[in-house]
């Protein structure tokens, strides 16, 4: 029969690469029996003798809380191996060793150690003297780079060797404090001279039932039943009931502690471990004050550029939109048509489509930064000042969502476990800007502020978020109870970003803003037109658009604003891009629209649109997902808001001479 | 109190990775490779990003700019925690 070969290891440490150097091609892929998980076969020949090798499952222990760990290791523990070579990254010892300290326990005296990416290592000044660490761990140890080949020869020949006992190997065991060996002592002896005690190291299981592993307690029922099981059992819970911590989490803890150890015997670093720029780098921007004011800046230059780029390209796509309509109106006869075509549809559908350059730069920025992996870092901060305002971390991925559409966002709450949690992101999710409400908070920028239009746009977005984090305090405090639970993030590394994917990202991502504009807006824009032209045309004083608008002016009156912008407003809750096509119908010219408000009002506008009621999708999914009375809820404390903000805003500015 | 049980207790405090990092004196990579421990014992676990809300959402194919992600993992504490405080 062939000998048999294990490769183990944590994930991502080259065990694929040396798997492929020692099999070549000769390899066979399939599942492992009743399982799902990938069973990577092939044969290593070495001095005319046949090896047959097995890639086990990448994992970070073997406590067989996954398939994956529960593949590994009961190949291990079956003795299915007659050599294990157990794949280590140079660059990450600490939780390498870790597992190989999980593979000692198990009792095996067949393992090697594939030291990988030594190239790495050698890089970050991490030096390892593989003799020295060979004497403490008391098994082979064999320094490779696999990718390049190098020390593949020398771990074949180990192979061997280990396969042919020709080489001695007595694995250092982890020890833990007084108190847990004597446990393990007191649980070796119930098992001492048992059936299992012939199959499996009594260390091992006394250890693994002390952490209360399933699989074992299942063993011992089976082999030695119920009787004993109980009788080990309750001694295992007064222990537990002496530390009052968990027994598994102390013994990993204490074998980490281990590993710790006896680093210092084989490993140290070639020059002080100064922070990586990388690390440096995250200090600052995951720092609570640095962060913030890093993530205010790159928000600013991110309109700064939106504004530059996109700016001259919505200038000319509105050119030659408004040129496209003089040049068709001549050409049609009905008057009726024209209107519509001319003055309802291109005029509505191509005031929005002329943003298109602005959406398109909004998300080409995000993807970049999401690309070279700012998004990350922004996240650790806003999710440290969602949670001083009663947010569970958790909120920050609906949150995100939301920046493009809340739609989603309202249905990511979902992935909140507490009600409490999910009712508050829910409620503050619509204050999000989203990119519709982009396209008209650049549009009134652009237009009304020759200057800054960056910083306003930032303001608006300032303002937004600021009071989304206040009415969660707000919510959590008075209206729905409950705890929140924490959360952390993991980095990832900093990447030169791929023009590619950032740009098909971003193309996938705006193509559907195009989309949009083909329907709902240009429905939108069609009904526009006609309740501005019948009965009768607008101006008129009669036609449906401006006793609407009429109605609700004085109310809007109180923020600045005329019966237009309340039409618009009014609009706005199919979707926000109305807003807009709402202001091209009515106008007529781009021209127009300038000279019908100032600056102030441009503002005000902005920010009401911003925060007034969500639009009509989001209303119908917070209905979906929470019901009527939040819906209801959500439409009328944001009408308040809006209110509030915009009279304050503009008689703030008016007062302060604006 | 050995270092990766310190280092659940952080998590549970709501440090960050490089909080934690220079609260136990280790380099965030380790505390990242202390993390992966705890996961894979069950203490905590990846928590799902927006995809799924994405691929569900009635608004799909008119959806201007789909869905805004980030790369990195986001984990949270799993039940087997708060059985670890009994
Ligand atoms: N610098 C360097 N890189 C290596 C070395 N060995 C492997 N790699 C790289 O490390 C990465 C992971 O290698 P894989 O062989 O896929 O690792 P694995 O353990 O099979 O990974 P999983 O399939 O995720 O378990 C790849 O990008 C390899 O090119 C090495 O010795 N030096």
């Amino acid at each position: 029969m062939m000998k048999v070969v294990a490769l183990a290891g944590n994930p991502n440490v080259g065990k694929t690469t040396i798997f492929n150097e020692l099999t070549g091609m000769r390899q066979h892929v399939g599942n492992w029996p009743g399982v799902t998980v990938e069973k990577k076969e092939g044969i290593l020949e070495y001095k005319g003798e046949k090896f047959l090798v097995v890639d086990l499952p990448g994992t970070y222990s073997l406590t067989a809380h996954s398939v994956d760990e529960l593949v590994a290791r009961d190949f291990l523990l079956k003795g299915s191996a007659d050599v294990v070579v157990d794949v280590v990254d140079a660059t990450a010892l600490m939780r390498n060793l870790f597992l190989t300290m999980e593979i000692f326990e198990m009792g095996l005296k067949n393992t090697v150690i594939a030291l990988n990416k030594i190239d790495l290592a050698e890089k970050r000044g991490i030096e390892i003297d593989a003799r020295k660490m060979e004497a403490v761990l008391g098994v082979p140890v064999i320094p490779l780079n696999a990718k390049e080949g190098i020390g593949i020869k020398e771990l074949k020949k180990k192979i061997y060797e280990v396969a042919h006992r020709k080489t001695r190997v007595e694995p250092i065991i982890p020890r833990y404090d007084p108190a847990i060996e004597r446990e393990i002592e007191h649980i070796s002896t119930v098992l001492k001279h048992t059936e299992l005690a012939e199959k499996y190291s009594l260390r091992w299981l006394a250890i693994k039932l002390l952490m209360r592993d399933e699989e074992v307690i299942k063993l011992v029922l089976r082999y030695l039943g119920s009787e004993k099981l109980n009788e080990i059992m309750g001694h295992i819970g007064e222990v537990e009931e002496r530390y009052k911590r968990a027994m598994d989490l102390m013994i990993a803890s204490q074998k980490y502690e281990f590993v710790d150890s006896l680093m210092h015997r084989f490993m140290r670093y070639r020059f002080e471990q100064g922070e990586t720029f990388s690390d440096q780098l995250d200090r600052i921007l995951t720092h609570p004050v640095y962060g913030l004011l890093a993530l205010f800046a790159v928000f600013y230059l991110m309109f700064k550029f939106i504004f530059a780029f996109g700016m001259p390209l919505q200038g000319m796509l509105d050119d030659a939109f408004s040129s496209f309509g003089q040049w068709l109106a001549p050409q049609i006869a009905s008057e009726t048509l024209r209107g519509l075509l001319v003055d309802g549809v291109i005029a509505g559908v191509g005031a929005v489509l002329s943003f298109f350059p602005l959406v398109f730069l909004l998300f080409l920025v995000m993807a970049f930064l999401e690309d070279v992996g700012y998004m990350a870092r922004a996240a650790v901060v806003m999710e440290r000042m969602m949670r001083k305002f009663g947010l569970p971390g958790k909120s920050l991925i609906p949150l995100v969502l939301a920046f493009g559409c809340n739609v989603p966002a309202v249905m990511g709450t979902r992935t909140l476990d507490e009600e409490k949690d999910r009712i508050v992101t829910m409620l503050i999710n619509p204050l999000i800007p989203c990119s519709a409400r982009l396209s008209v908070i650049s549009f009134l920028a652009g237009a009304f502020f020759k200057e800054n239009q960056a910083l306003v746009a930032v303001s608006i977005y300032a303002v937004a978020i600021l009071l989304a984090l206040l009415m969660a305090w707000v919510f959590s405090r008075f209206l729905v109870g409950g705890e929140t639970s924490p959360f952390i993030i993991e980095l990832p590394e900093y990447l030169v970003p791929s023009w590619k994917t950032v740009i098909i990202h971003s193309w996938e991502r705006s193509k559907e803003f195009v989309k949009k504009a083909g329907t709902i807006i240009l429905a939108g824009s069609i009904a526009i037109w006609y309740l501005s032209n019948y009965p009768s045309v607008i101006g008129s004083g009669r036609s449906y658009a401006e006793r609407i608008g009429m109605f609700f002016e004085p109310y809007v009156r109180l923020m600045g604003l005329d019966w237009k912008a309340a039409v618009s407003l009014l609009f706005g809750i199919i979707a926000k891009e109305n807003v807009i096509s709402t202001y091209g119908v009515l106008y007529g010219s781009r021209e127009a629209i300038i000279n019908a408000m100032v600056p102030l009002q441009a503002y005000v506008l902005g920010l009401v649109t911003t925060l007034y009621i969500p639009c009509i999708a989001t209303i119908g999914a917070i209905k979906a997902e929470a019901g009527w009375k939040w819906a209801m809820f959500t439409v009328v404390y944001m009408i308040g808001l809006a209110s509030v903000v915009g009279i304050i805003t503009y008689h703030a500015a008016l007062a302060l001479g604006f | 109190m050995g270092k990766l049980e310190k280092v659940l207790e952080l998590i549970e405090a709501g440090k960050s990775i490089e909080e934690i990092s220079r609260e136990i004196g280790v380099p965030p990579s380790e505390v990242e490779g202390m993390i992966k421990i705890l996961e894979s014992m069950g203490y905590i676990q990846v928590i799902e990003t927006g995809d799924s809300a994405c691929e569900a959402c009635p608004l799909k194919s008119i959806c201007p700019g789909s869905c805004i992600k980030f790369k990195g993992k986001l984990y949270q504490l799993s039940f087997k925690v708060s059985r670890a405080h009994r």
